[in-house]
This record gives C-alpha cells, sequence and structure tokens, in this order.
C-alpha cells in the first residue's frame, strides 16, 4: 500500500513525466480499511489467547495482592509485600533465588561451552551429544526422584563414599544450608547442560572455517582462536542459552519440589516454591499473590535488562 | 500452496490452506468449548453417587465397598479420582460451587471439614449420624473432628490408629518383647541399636511426617495437655512439650532414629530386614507391610507407644477421612443414600477388608488380625482416643509447625526454639481463626 501511495525518493528514480494519477480516496480507504480488517483478525486470536489465559490471570494476581488472608478478606495496602522484609522464610527464599540466578545460568552455559569445546569435530562428539542431551530428555520430577535415591543421607552417593573409605566425606546433602541449595543446582546443571552443548555445537558448526584458517595463518594460538575468533561468533547462541538459562532458574519448581519440598522447613525454597507454598498449603493467596508479582517483575525484569544489553550491542 | 496456482493449473485436488485452516479453527474451538463446558464427570448418572476423592490407589476398595452398598441403596459409587491431594482439593473446592457438585467428597476430617462447612457448601449430616448412633455403629469419640458448631458434616470413613510397627522375627532373635512401659521400649531401643538397627523411624521426608513423634511424645506425657495444646488452650512452650522434645533430641542424639530425609516408602522392606527395628505409623500402614510379603502376626505386629510416664493416662491417636455430601449435589439423594449406609457392616466388612485397617463401625471387626489385636486393647485399656495432629488445629497453623518441626529435626533449630516459633504461630494463627469465627 505504502508503495503505491509514497512519493518516490526524489534522486534515485528519474522523474516521471506524467505523474502517476492517484487512486481515488474512497477506494483506498476500503483498501486500507480491509488490510486493517485482516491484520486484526489475524491477531485476535493471539491477543485473546494471551489476554485470557495470560494478563487477565496477572492482573487479577496483582489485585489480589493488595487483599489480606482472613476469611473475609479485606484490603491489605501492601502488607502482604511486607513480608519480603519480615518474613525468615521469604528472605531466605529472594536468597535461594539469587543462589538458582547465578547458579543455573554459569554452570550449564560454562558446562555446556566446556564440552561442546572439547567433543566438537571429535569421532565421538554424537556419541557425547547424546550422552549430556539425555538427562535433558527426561522430566524434572524423574530426576528428582533419581538424585534423592543418590542424595539422600542413606543414599548411593554416601555409601559409595562409606565404602571407598572415605566416610569423613559423607554428609546430609540435602538437609543443610547452603549445602542443600547448591546441590540441587549442580543436579538442574546436570539436567540443562544437555541443551547448552547442543546449542553451542551448532554454534561451533556454523563458525566459517576461513576464520580459522585466517587466524592461524597470522600466528594466533589455540586460546586466541578461541578467544578472539569462536567466542565473538558464538555470541548469538550464547544469547539463547543464557537467556533460557535464566528464565529456567527463576521459575524452576519440580526438581526442587519433589527433591526436598524446599524442606527441611523451608530451607531450599526459591520463590516459585514460596509461592505455591504460601498459596495452596499455607493457605495465603494473598502473601502467594504477592511473591508472584515479585516473581513476575523480576523475570520480565532480568530478561528485558539481559535482551536489551545484548541485542543493543548486537546492533538489532 | 494455493496462492501460487498449483492446483489451479492441474495438480492433484487437495484441502485448501483456507479449509484445512478452518477445520483447525473449528477443531480447536470444539475443544476449548467442550473444556469450558460444565463437566459431565459429576453429573447425575442413574443409579450410581459420584464420589470425588483424592486416593485413586483405593479404587479397588471403593468398587468393593460399591457392591456391598448397592443392594442397601440401589446406588453404585461412581468413584471420580485425583491422584494429588492439593490439586484435588482446589479441584472440589471449585466444584462445590457449580450446580453439579460431585454427591460425595473425601475430606480431610477435623478443621480442614470446618472451613468447608463454614462455607455454607456441606449437607448437616446430624440425622444420619443419630441414626448410626442408635444402632451402636458410630463411637462418639469421632464427632469432634467431624462436627462444626455442633452439626455433624461428615461420617468417618474408617479408623486408624497410631502404632509402633515391629518385626516378629526381629524381636524374637533378639529375645526382645512387646514393650509395655517407657523403660522396656528404651530397652528394646538399646538392644536394637547394639546390633545395628535403626531403633526407629522418624522422618520430615514428605512433610508431614515431622509431626508422627511430635503428636506421640506430647501425648505419651500428657494426653490431657495435647489436646489443650492443639485447642489452643495451652502453650507450645510449657513444660510437657519441652519435655517431649527433649525426649525426642535425646533419641536423635543416640542415633535412635533414621536420618530426617528416611523415605517412609522404603521402611516396610527395612523392617522386614531387620535393618529399622520400629516404625511408628499409621494402621493404615498394613497394607504396605503386606506388600512387603509381610504376613500380620507372622512376620509383623504392632502395640501403642508406652506412656512416658507411669501414671500417666493412656491415650491413642486416632485418624478418620469425612465423608461429605455438598450442599448442591448433582444427586443429592443418591449421596445422602450412601453415606448413609456407609457405615453398615456390610459394608464395612467389604471395606476395611480391603484396607486392611480398623472400621468407623465399632462393633465390625477388622479383617487383618493386628489391627482387631489393637482394637481390643485399646478398649481394654479404654485409651482415650486423641484427634490426630494435623486435623486438630486450623491447617496453616500445622503446616507452619511442621516446617518448624522439620527444623528441629536437621538441626537448624534447638528444642526452644523450635517451641516458641510454634508458639507464636499458635498466637497468630489461633487469633485469625477466632476472627474468621466472629
Amino acid at each position: 500500500m505504502r508503495t503505491t501511495t509514497a512519493p518516490p525518493s526524489a534522486g534515485h528514480r528519474p522523474p516521471s513525466p506524467e505523474p502517476r494519477p492517484l487512486r481515488p480516496d474512497p477506494a483506498r480507504r476500503r483498501v486500507a480499511a480491509r488490510e486493517r480488517f485482516a491484520a486484526g483478525a489475524f491477531m485476535t486470536p493471539a491477543v485473546l489467547l494471551v489476554g485470557v489465559v495470560l494478563l487477565a490471570p496477572f492482573a487479577t494476581t496483582v489485585y489480589r495482592s493488595f487483599f489480606d488472608d482472613h476469611r473475609h478478606s479485606g484490603f491489605a495496602g501492601l502488607h502482604n509485600y511486607q513480608l519480603f522484609l519480615t518474613d525468615d522464610a521469604l528472605l531466605r527464599s529472594v536468597e535461594n533465588t539469587l543462589l538458582w540466578v547465578v547458579g543455573t545460568v554459569a554452570l550449564p552455559f560454562a558446562l555446556g561451552m566446556l564440552i561442546a569445546c572439547l567433543t566438537d569435530a571429535t569421532r565421538w562428539s554424537r556419541f557425547a551429544r547424546l550422552c549430556v542431551i539425555i538427562p535433558y530428555a527426561l522430566s524434572g520430577a524423574a530426576v528428582a526422584v533419581v538424585w534423592n535415591f543418590v542424595l539422600s543421607t542413606d543414599g548411593a552417593l554416601n555409601q559409595l563414599l562409606s565404602a571407598v573409605g572415605l566416610e569423613s566425606l559423607s554428609t546430609s546433602w540435602l538437609l543443610d544450608w547452603p549445602g542443600n541449595t547448591l546441590v540441587i543446582i549442580c543436579v538442574n546443571a546436570w539436567q540443562a547442560t544437555g541443551v547448552a552443548v547442543i546449542l553451542i555445537l551448532v554454534g561451533l558448526q556454523g563458525i566459517p572455517p576461513e576464520t580459522l584458517e585466517a587466524a592461524s595463518l597470522d600466528g594466533a594460538g589455540p586460546w586466541q582462536r578461541f578467544r578472539h575468533v569462536v567466542l565473538p561468533q558464538l555470541r548469538p547462541v550464547s544469547i539463547i542459552v543464557i537467556g533460557m538459562s535464566l528464565a529456567n532458574g527463576l521459575k524452576s519448581f519440580d526438581l526442587l519440589w519433589v527433591l526436598t519440598r524446599g524442606g527441611p522447613g523451608r530451607a531450599t525454597e526459591t520463590l516459585a516454591v514460596s509461592m505455591y507454598q504460601e498459596t495452596f498449603l499455607l493457605q495465603r493467596p494473598g502473601a502467594g499473590s504477592a511473591i508472584a508479582v515479585v516473581l513476575t517483575v523480576i523475570v520480565l525484569g532480568a530478561s528485558w535488562l539481559y535482551l536489551r544489553r545484548q541485542f543493543d550491542e548486537k546492533g538489532a | 500452496m494455493n496462492s501460487s496456482g498449483t492446483a489451479a493449473r492441474g495438480g492433484r485436488p487437495g484441502p485448501t490452506r483456507r479449509r484445512f485452516l478452518a477445520g483447525l479453527g473449528a477443531g480447536l474451538s470444539g475443544l476449548a468449548l467442550a473444556g469450558c463446558a460444565r463437566g459431565d464427570s459429576t453429573a447425575a448418572v442413574e443409579g450410581t453417587a459420584s464420589f470425588s476423592n483424592d486416593n485413586a490407589s483405593w479404587d479397588d476398595g471403593y468398587a468393593l465397598a460399591s457392591k456391598a452398598l448397592q443392594p442397601l441403596t440401589g446406588y453404585a459409587l461412581r468413584p471420580l479420582s485425583v491422584p494429588e491431594a492439593v490439586a484435588y482439593k482446589l479441584v472440589a473446592q471449585m466444584t462445590l460451587q457449580t450446580s453439579r457438585a460431585p454427591d460425595i467428597i473425601k475430606w480431610t476430617s477435623g478443621y480442614e471439614l470446618k472451613k468447608l462447612a463454614r462455607s455454607g457448601q456441606l449437607t448437616d449430616l446430624s440425622g444420619l449420624w443419630g441414626a448410626y448412633a442408635d444402632r451402636g455403629w458410630i463411637s462418639e469419640s469421632q464427632r469432634d473432628a467431624m462436627q462444626y458448631r455442633g452439626a455433624v458434616y461428615g461420617i468417618p470413613m474408617h479408623e486408624s490408629y497410631y502404632v509402633v510397627f515391629y518385626s516378629r522375627p526381629v524381636f524374637a532373635r533378639l529375645g526382645l518383647r512387646v514393650p509395655e512401659t517407657w523403660d522396656e521400649l528404651l530397652h528394646c531401643a538399646t538392644v536394637l541399636k547394639r546390633n545395628g538397627a535403626t531403633p526407629f523411624v522418624g522422618t520430615q521426608y514428605g512433610g508431614w511426617p515431622a509431626y508422627e513423634w511430635f503428636q506421640e511424645l506430647i501425648s505419651k506425657t500428657d494426653p490431657d495437655f495435647y489436646t489443650a495444646l492443639v485447642e489452643g488452650k495451652a502453650r507450645y512452650t510449657d513444660e510437657p512439650a519441652v519435655r517431649a522434645m527433649g525426649v525426642w533430641q535425646d533419641f536423635m542424639r543416640k542415633g535412635w532414629m533414621t536420618p530426617p530425609d528416611y523415605d517412609q516408602g522404603k521402611g516396610a522392606a527395612e523392617l522386614r530386614d531387620g535393618r529399622v527395628g520400629m516404625f511408628l505409623h499409621a494402621t493404615w500402614h498394613t497394607k504396605n507391610l503386606s506388600g512387603a510379603d509381610m504376613e500380620p502376626l507372622k512376620d509383623y505386629d504392632a502395640f501403642v507407644l508406652p506412656t512416658v510416664g507411669r501414671s500417666t493416662k493412656k491415650s491413642v491417636i486416632t485418624e478418620s477421612s469425612a465423608l461429605a455430601v455438598p450442599r448442591r449435589a448433582a444427586s443429592h439423594e443418591a449421596g445422602m443414600a450412601n453415606v448413609g449406609a456407609w457405615l453398615h457392616p456390610d459394608v464395612q466388612r467389604a471395606w476395611t477388608d480391603y484396607l486392611q485397617d480398623g472400621s468407623a463401625n465399632p462393633v465390625v471387626r477388622a479383617g487383618n488380625p493386628v489391627v482387631a489385636g489393637l482394637r481390643d486393647n485399646i478398649a481394654k485399656d479404654r485409651r482415650a482416643r486423641l484427634v490426630r495432629y494435623s486435623e486438630a488445629s486450623p491447617p496453616s497453623l500445622i503446616q507452619g509447625n511442621i516446617q518448624d518441626l522439620s527444623a528441629f529435626m536437621t538441626g537448624q533449630m534447638s528444642p526452644g526454639a523450635t517451641l516458641r516459633s510454634m508458639a507464636d504461630r499458635a498466637d497468630e494463627e489461633w487469633k485469625t481463626w477466632r476472627q474468621d469465627e466472629a
């Protein structure tokens, strides 16, 4: 539409001897209206879907977070949000969430990069890929059941340590904070590294070999080639891997819930678990809503800050 | 495809994109409508009463009970099982507000039931209770957990007791006999420990098991205090609670308890193999013991934990789920008829033989000889029947206290700090409960 009505850019096109006759206004308006209608029709299902299943519940959750949890719920102002300053369990939950964010971003990315670089272009890279992707294909609940068998106090790991004479190293892996949170983050990394490896391998295979050859001819060593040639070209993949890990870390629930149910006490809860705990077990939907709102703001904020910075740097 | 004109140029005629999208749209709309429609599962079905519950593993038992119910009432049971307890609670609470509520629901007795009754969504079953009482088919001791403001809203599904299971062959091999006093219990624990077994199963894995030893030690220290405590009339920092926590901590220090992350699921097999000596649990655990190839009286038996003091009043912790009839049940008559016949001896025999647990009807003898023997002893000793901890106080108080007890079991909190935290929570939650009541 615009191409037919926009004036030709002066200087790039020879001036036509006779100006093209413009369409009559009613016809233009009809076409424009039809296009707008078509665009609206295509967008409506998506807008409705997002509105009904995402935005409306979110708006309800924000609204509910300003009400107390008595039988006849009354307006409570910011009381539910003040719990983040006064409730020890929630403070611990925020600490754990921060640990999770750091751990679930750094570990899968670093391990994924290491494994991908070590196995790329080797004969057994396909086998290695298969090995690391299998945990990713398992559900979080299944992973938790298996690791509970390994990590419980009388579990496989401690029994192994005893068998090889390292009984002094055996400990209650899932009982003492912050060790239990760190151990669960490692379990999460075990599962999440697979997809990072696959994505980074795809990125590595997309790097033109000429760039590496040119760097070699210029006398660059392996580390310099990796640092100055490979790594910059993996940037788009890295953005995806880190972005996914960030979102997964913040919303992680199934693994934690099956492994420890946020316990012992509330020691390993993250905000996602606290939200469930407060809403459904402690039956405080107001407090649960406040946690949901804070978690959503953190996820959106972190994702926006990260992606904006990355895409800006790429010039996108 | 079509827009490029291939079909028009004589290609094999096939579904157009528009037709495909229209078909897809219609299909999705159909699915959406079906999803949004009111559930047909709870709609009235001739000759049946729908039964919403959170335990699908008991479906065979419901079928047996249904066979016994049908000749009595004309209605079979139609179980609608939701396998996850929290999800069940949410689904049931939502369905109760519709015009097609299930005819019968299984619900947690005590304060969970009181909360539901308070919302006005349940039918008053006082008439049914009276009829059962007249025939001697119900025990008045269960009434507290089933009533709200004097009216009864639930009929007990069964009656379980918290007891200590032990392996008969292991006790025989070590020359131990069933402890009747606290000192004899300590002796059993000492001998078991000396012989490489962990004397007691005690865990916080799964959340709720954290209160099993708490309720047991407090009630065996002072049952009247236990009752006052769970009713909000005594404080968690009072002397009997401090004493009970001291005993518990002493057990843990001596290595008499399993690790706090012990999975009770493996308890039956470990009891059979002698790796654990005594397993404090409810009598519904008999079904798990059978699953581990243990026969009652031959491979396992059970006793009620002795009182800490010789003169302490004898008691036993009891538990039962409740059967309730929603006010808006799709087939209210069917629900009332089947709940009204649930405690009939024929139904209870079929049901409790399947469950291998005690019946809520005192005249029905349990099919499992261990449970039957326990019931006889409980009656003979005139033990006070106490309501299980999780049903005896408001749910949010219990949930919070379970977390404190978990922290205590893992050494994160001292006994004193645990009790203080529980006391503070009790003050807060009872205040909220009473405000809501007012």
